[in-house]
């Protein structure tokens, strides 16, 4: 595992007068696959909004090692793309808002990394579930992120669309070396794709340790009557 | 730099996806035209006939009045009326009762002893009208109508009069049966009187009586003096009777006639609808798509959002305007000119509605949501806009640039020349423009980092 890629310090999170996120501290390091999980309404959309820049906490910081400093990918709990585009207008026109100089081969080059070679010119709105998800999640690419956030990406899938965006999503970590944080409310899912668990409950941090050591009992524990 | 170049994607792809949703532009597009275009016809169209209640209070008395060779009952009265509204003939309590329900816009009252009144001239007959409170210009366009009606109807009488008044003339002068106001009688006339004391002169003479047929001269005298007298009075009394005629001459036979206030009146309503419909249905589509937390990462900003598509709504405004403006310009009489000012107006009218369309938009939570609340409240400011003449309308209306578009529209298309009115109408515009880009603008960051 290489060096801190962000550490956050004292973040903390509002919605009026209910506390979504209490003060927490957390260091992401690079490579690593970190699993976010607690019953509804803990915080993990929340924390994830924060990391990704879509929401600014009330109070705290983060802080990005030099070389990585905002390349994040996010990956919304529901697609954030166009349906009335292809799959190939999508990437281009994101690739294009990342800044790239030539969103054409940079879409070409994430419909490849993304296996959407046969869905390229289908309209995103006639993609089934596991593709659109794959062309969200390659849309988060489009910004050669260095940490890739996801919220409940698996959330809507089939047993085998899990499966088969596990993997893509193993080979991306390990071709690129980039980092993972994904929320899910299965343990089993954290315990299987990640290597740190975070359990939240009530805006809380509750846990924060190696993936092996989090089983459902000791989950049920943590977040108690939240669950 | 990079704004600019999010700015400029963002409009590609919302004229890409406008392209394939035709259904969609279809209503944002077609349904304001079609609204504008049936709104232009509307106001531009022949005169409106109002439904008045007519009340004859005097039908009991079952007088009529001679006029000339005709005797004139109520009822003809009633008829002549009928040429400039239509008349429901009710009872009072029944037509007090329309008023009020507003089945009818105003009660003409035929009071009794109006026949009588008119007969005897002593004084002049009155019909008393009775509006409704509650539509004052619809009451001011009765009275107008009514007034036009009884105008006519009153120099059609003085007409009949003088004609008879001049027969009457003809009568003294040459003698006849005479029947005017209720009476008759035998008259000898001033010819045949001068004829009558020409032969008892003569008849004087022959019997040596020179003196007493002399003494008959200044009688005579008299006689031929009211006759020539009478003669001049014939061309006053005609004048009496008209003295103030207007003479309408037709013109050239035109195309199908539009008058400044419709053309205005599309526009306005044409491009307030696109501008409302299409700003809203843009930026409420970002938030239906979920694109706007993943483009709240510094992909694109809230002002680049709104800028971009205020643009497109704007283009869209101008490019409808021209549209119109060209089809009155083909198919009318109207001459519509100044298009290089036409420019500014139009984008400028555009982007007032396309800014009103987009704080919509940025507080809407869904695209449907978005357009109903665009319709609702664009639709009525745009139809306040061009109540003429009125402060509250235009100010209120001006809240979505509606009122400076109307005045504006209408004085590129009337005014002899560009008054400062004009260009202060655009300048309106482009405040209001601002202030609702901003408050879009604001209302969007807290959308996108919510």
């Amino acid at each position: 595992m290489a060096g801190p890629l962000l550490h956050a310090r004292g973040i903390e999170c509002r919605y009026g007068s209910v506390q979504a996120l209490a003060p927490m501290d957390l260091q992401i390091n690079a490579g690593e696959r970190i699993a976010l999980t607690g019953p509804n309404g803990a915080g993990k959309t929340t924390l994830l909004s924060v990391l990704a820049g879509v929401r600014r906490p009330d109070d705290g910081t983060l802080e990005w090692a030099h070389a990585a400093h905002g390349r994040v990918g996010w990956v919304p709990q529901r697609p954030a793309l166009y349906p009335r585009l292809t799959v190939r207008e999508n990437l281009r026109l994101f690739a294009g808002l990342e800044g790239s100089d030539d969103p054409r081969a940079a879409a070409d080059a994430l419909i490849a990394r993304a296996d959407l070679g046969q869905f390229a010119d289908r309209r995103a709105s006639a993609l089934s579930t596991g593709t659109m998800q794959r062309l969200n999640l390659a849309i988060a690419l489009a910004g050669s992120p260095s940490l890739l956030l996801l919220d409940e990406p698996t959330g809507t899938l089939s047993p085998d669309q899990r499966v088969r965006l596990w993997e893509w999503l193993a080979h991306l970590v390990q071709d690129d070396g980039m980092s993972l944080v994904f929320s899910t409310q299965s343990t089993e899912e954290a315990g299987r794709n990640a290597d740190r668990v975070l359990v939240l409950a009530g805006g809380t941090l509750r846990h924060d340790g190696p993936a092996g050591q989090l089983d459902e009992a000791a989950f049920m524990a943590m977040v108690g009557d939240d669950a | 730099m990079r704004a600019l170049r999010a700015g400029r994607l963002l409009f590609a792809k919302d004229l890409r996806v406008l392209g394939r949703s035709r259904g969609l532009v279809a209503v944002l597009i077609g349904y304001p035209i079609v609204i504008a275009i049936l709104l232009a016809i509307a106001l531009s169209g022949g005169d409106r006939r109002p439904a008045v209640a007519f009340v004859n209070l005097d039908a009991a008395s079952g007088r009529t009045v001679q006029v000339g060779d005709e005797r004139l009952s109520i009822e003809d009265y009633a008829t002549r009326l009928e040429d400039d509204v239509d008349l429901v003939r009710l009872g009072p309590a029944q037509a007090r009762e329309a008023l009020e329900d507003g089945r009818v816009s105003a009660v003409l009252t035929v009071p009794r002893g109006f026949i009588a009144d008119l007969q005897s001239g002593l004084r002049p007959p009155v019909l008393r009208l009775a509006t409704n409170p509650r539509s004052p210009i619809e009451a001011q366009a009765i009275e107008r109508n009514l007034e036009s009606a009884v105008y006519r109807l009153n120099q059609a009488l003085a007409t009949a009069y003088v004609t008879q008044v001049l027969d009457l003339v003809d009568l003294i002068q040459d003698g006849g049966t005479v029947g005017i106001f209720g009476r008759s009688g035998t008259l000898l006339g001033l010819a045949q009187s001068d004829r009558e004391l020409r032969r008892v002169q003569a008849q004087l003479r022959r019997d040596d009586r020179p003196g007493l047929a002399d003494r008959l001269d200044p009688l005579r005298d008299y006689i031929q003096g009211v006759g020539s007298n009478l003669e001049l009075a014939k061309p006053a009394a005609q004048a009496i009777a008209s003295p103030i005629r207007l003479e309408v001459r037709e013109g050239a036979p035109g195309r199908e006639p539009l008058s400044a206030l419709g053309i205005a009146g599309a526009l306005v309503v044409g491009i307030g609808l696109v501008g409302v419909l299409l700003a809203a249905a843009l930026l409420s589509a970002e938030r239906e798509d979920h694109v706007l937390s993943r483009l709240g990462r510094g992909l694109a900003g809230a002002g680049t959002i709104v800028a971009q598509k205020a643009l497109l709504a704007a283009i869209a405004c101008t490019a409808v305007g021209f549209v119109l403006l060209g089809v009155v310009a083909l198919t009318t009489s109207v001459t519509v000119g100044r298009w290089l000012l036409w420019l500014p107006a139009l984008l400028l009218a555009g982007l007032a509605s396309g800014a009103f369309g987009l704080l919509i938009g940025a507080l809407a939570r869904e695209t449907r949501t978005a357009l109903l609340a665009g319709l609702m409240l664009a639709l009525p400011l745009a139809v306040i806009a061009l109540i003429p003449g009125n402060d509250i309308a235009y100010w209120a209306s001006a809240l979505a640039g509606f009122g400076p578009a109307a005045r504006t529209f209408q004085g590129l298309l009337v005014d002899p020349e560009v008054t400062a009115s004009t260009y202060a109408g655009m300048g309106v515009m482009a405040v209001v423009a601002l202030v609702y880009g901003v408050a879009a603008g604001v209302a969007l960051r807290r959308r996108m980092h919510a």
